[in-house]
């Protein structure tokens, strides 16, 4: 797939009258069509008291209409072998569905009854409740989930970005039908929907599609509302978790750039120069030359509030001290080495090459064009995020990691004989 | 030692320092990676279709030619003894080693991929040579390329890399142990610390890759159970009567033999229950006709998906280099047509010959 699709006149964007925006990419190459329903309100939505409640939310779009029981819903999807699933992400929240083309109709009116008629039984509510307070204690059992979900309340404190997707045990409990559909009135409304289509299906099929399904969808009057950030500024805490693991996992977090701000791309491209791959600079220098790991890497999402810069790795409980110190001085060197031209460009080739690697399937497609549309950077992103790559000097390189790279939070979880005593040395 | 191996393959050759294959291809916007099952190890990369005839004879030489140097050999033993560590800390991979244990017993789909910290300790860059210049030879390798290439370019070119092999040194061969046979109900209960959730999994032997059509029919059987909410065991167990947190049927196909499983997450009291229902729908499924739909909605599922997984180039040579190694490449174009000639006796007489509730392993994880 080359960029070339993804511009006009291939991609079609229109926005009905009740504000809804619709974008529409033909791609006949395989007999699938892949949608996705985009709504603008995520976890960064909720409050510490109601956290949880977009992706509880999500989970009960599939499980009861005001004609349809979870088991219909099910069965519809199920019998013809499409898939039809929802998420809810930071900053937004989504509904995915692939069919075969000739059930895409079908399929994608389902969605639509989803996204505006969902009755939330109470049976269900009850259910999904259950399952999801278990799923919250099972997450005790995955290490590098337990050292990160501390790494970010750490970082993040009262900000909407500290808790976990799912919530927390007290969250989720105090959850109620009343909660939700207050929630869905005031956030799943047609100026807050994005819609991407891609695949074996003509743009006039596509169109009228959606308008069939949501073009009496009226728009409230009121203005859509946005999330509050209050300011937070993540600096120099370390925070513990003892576990008897056989590995412990050491966490270093920066706070980092939003995506509308101008250093996005040069943290993405320091992101990529440190964690991407097995010719990485963190893969190379830790594991390759010192054998300190098998999973090192970095990461840096991409969110409209202010996110955050992590290294990992997973080590054996008596290199843990090695190891942070390893992460540190890989981020904040970069604070006074200047990278060399070479460097700079091999990074900027891997990160454009997998982001054009990212872009293969119709369900990759229409997840990308959706996204950048549903956090207001429009689809055209697309190309300026390019271009801003293409542009990163040593300079812009440098004088970023000399704003973002200093007085980390560092996330320890290991053996208490191991992790006691380094936290007491960092404190 | 095979996957082991796996990882040493990417330290380079006697012209190619370690780490150059990965910066290349990295750095003209590819990917490449690495993974080792029971039955076959391969080695992946995704480029621009125009950057093969520079990448192609690189990926070759690591191959055929791998140097194993000692020094990075003990240093690569370090990361492989992490990845065991890191391993140990997930409770459904041990839960999926026990339960491989004593199913395949000394067979060696019973051992871990990954090895133990105390044989990884006891092996040499000698050995490893010795078994990477016998085993990684051209009647064991299956090159596939997929994407917009010119068809005679690209055999040419393919040819022409991977055409000096080493000779084969004796190799001391491994003595494969044969396939226990399924003898009754065997049931192991691990306690395990950290555990917030118990786990059962109950797993039948299934037919090996020479009975092609057989195991097609066990994956039908494996979605008509358990794959979407209105599958059987989803919809009693977790939606109906609320047993488990969740619930799913996998069903892997290997070289000699196949594994069903069905798999649940559930509180420590629910256990012996749980088994106890899906012993009986198990048996069902030979006493009671499928009904038409039910049949038809996993066919559906099943082709469907196969259609959803060959979207990529990646995807498909990864499709048709999986059927190349275990039998034949072509035998990836009878997946759609088997399962959709599938009649309901059929399915019901296989249910009889593999998914009987008197010859089974379960193995159960319970917090300790």
């Amino acid at each position: 797939m080359t960029a070339s699709l993804l511009q006009a006149p291939r991609l079609h964007r229109t926005v009905l009258p009740n504000g809804l925006t619709v974008l529409i990419l033909e791609n006949p190459v395989a007999d699938i069509v892949s949608a996705r329903l985009f709504i603008r309100a995520g976890s960064a939505f909720e409050t510490a008291k109601d956290a949880g409640i977009a992706s509880f939310l999500m989970g009960l779009l599939t499980k009861g209409t005001e004609a349809q029981s979870s088991m219909d819903i099910a069965e519809t999807v199920e019998s013809v072998g499409a898939s039809l699933g929802t998420d809810a992400a930071t900053d937004y929240s989504i509904i995915s569905l692939k069919t075969v083309s000739s059930d895409f109709a079908d399929i994608f009116t389902l969605a639509a009854t989803l996204l505006r008629q969902p009755s939330f039984p109470e049976a269900e509510i009850a259910l999904e409740k259950r399952l999801t307070l278990q799923q919250i204690r099972s997450m005790q059992e995955q290490p590098f989930t337990v050292a990160f979900n501390q790494l970010r309340q750490a970082m993040y404190g009262d900000h909407p970005y500290a808790l976990p997707g799912i919530g927390t045990e007290a969250s989720v409990t105090a959850l109620d039908r009343e909660a939700l559909q207050a929630f869905h009135h005031r956030h799943f409304r047609p100026d807050n929907v994005v819609i991407t289509i891609v695949g074996r299906i003509t743009p006039d099929d596509a169109i009228a599609q959606v308008e069939k399904n949501l073009g009496d969808w009226v728009a409230p009057a009121s203005l859509p509302s946005t999330p509050v950030f209050p300011p937070v500024s993540p600096s120099g805490t370390c925070t513990v978790a003892t576990q008897e693991t056989n590995q412990a996992v050491v966490m270093v977090g920066y706070g980092a750039a939003p995506v509308k701000h101008p250093a996005y791309a040069t943290l993405k491209l320091l992101n990529t120069y440190l964690g991407n791959g097995l010719s990485s600079r963190l893969f190379v220098e830790l594991r390759e030359k010192r054998g300190l790991a098998y999973d090192v890497s970095a990461f840096f999402p991409t969110r409209l509030g202010l996110s955050q810069f992590v290294t990992y790795m997973g080590t054996a409980p008596t290199n843990a001290a090695i190891a942070l110190e390893g992460l540190r001085h890989e981020v904040e060197r970069l604070r006074d080495t200047v990278l060399s031209e070479e460097e700079l460009q091999a990074a900027k080739n891997k990160l454009l090459g997998q982001y054009a690697l990212g872009k293969q399937t119709n369900a990759q497609i229409a997840q990308m064009l959706g996204w950048y549309e549903i956090l207001g950077l429009g689809v055209d992103f697309d190309e300026q995020f390019k271009e801003m790559v293409t542009a990163v000097t040593l300079v812009d390189v440098e004088a970023v990691a000399q704003e973002f790279f200093h007085r980390p939070c560092i996330s320890l979880l290991g053996p208490e004989a191991v992790v006691g005593p380094l936290a007491a040395e960092l404190a | 030692m095979a996957h082991f191996l796996e990882h040493m393959i990417f330290k380079g050759t006697d012209h190619l320092p370690p780490g150059v294959f990965d910066y290349a291809i990295e750095t003209q916007g590819g990917m490449t990676n690495a993974a080792t099952s029971h039955d076959y190890a391969h080695f992946y990369m995704t480029i621009a279709a125009d950057t093969l005839p520079q990448t192609l004879p690189y990926l070759a030489d690591l191959l055929l030619h791998a140097a194993i140097p000692a020094d990075e050999f003990g240093r690569e033993r370090h990361v492989v003894l992490e990845e065991i560590r890191q391993a140990q800390d997930d409770p459904d991979w041990l839960g999926f080693q026990a339960m491989s244990e004593l199913v395949y017993q000394n067979h060696p789909y019973g051992r871990p991929v990954l090895g133990t910290a105390e044989i990884l300790q006891q092996r040499s860059p000698e050995e490893m040579r010795c078994f990477h210049q016998a085993h990684y030879q051209p009647h064991n390798m299956t090159v596939v390329i997929t994407g917009g290439i010119p068809l005679d370019q690209t055999v040419e070119m393919v040819k022409h890399a991977f055409r000096t092999f080493p000779t084969a040194p004796p190799c001391p061969m491994a003595t494969i142990a044969p396939l226990p046979l399924a003898q009754g109900v065997h049931r192991e209960v691990l306690c395990l610390p950290r555990l917030e959730q118990s786990r059962l999994c109950m797993a039948w032997v299934g037919p090996g890759i020479k009975q092609l059509e057989a195991a097609y029919g066990l994956d039908l059987l494996a979605a008509l159970l358990a794959e979407g909410r209105s599958s059987r065991l989803v919809r009693e167990l977790r939606e109906d009567r609320q047993l488990v947190q969740d619930i799913a049927a996998g069903f892997s196909l290997q070289q000699d033999c196949s594994l069903f499983t069905i798999q649940a997450w559930l509180e420590a009291d629910h256990i012996d229950r749980v088994e106890a229902i899906i012993c009986d729908r198990v048996s069902e499924l030979t006493a009671t006709p499928i009904p038409e739909s039910e049949l038809a909605r996993a066919k559906r599922l099943l082709c469907n998906d196969y259609a959803f997984s060959t979207e990529a180039p990646g995807q498909i040579a990864g499709l048709y280099g999986y059927y190349g190694t275990v039998a034949a490449p072509d035998h990836c174009l009878t997946y759609v047509p088997i399962i959709q000639g599938y009649e309901e006796a059929q399915l019901r007489q296989l249910a009889a010959q593999y998914l009987t509730p008197l010859h089974y392993v379960s193995t159960i994880l319970r917090p300790a």
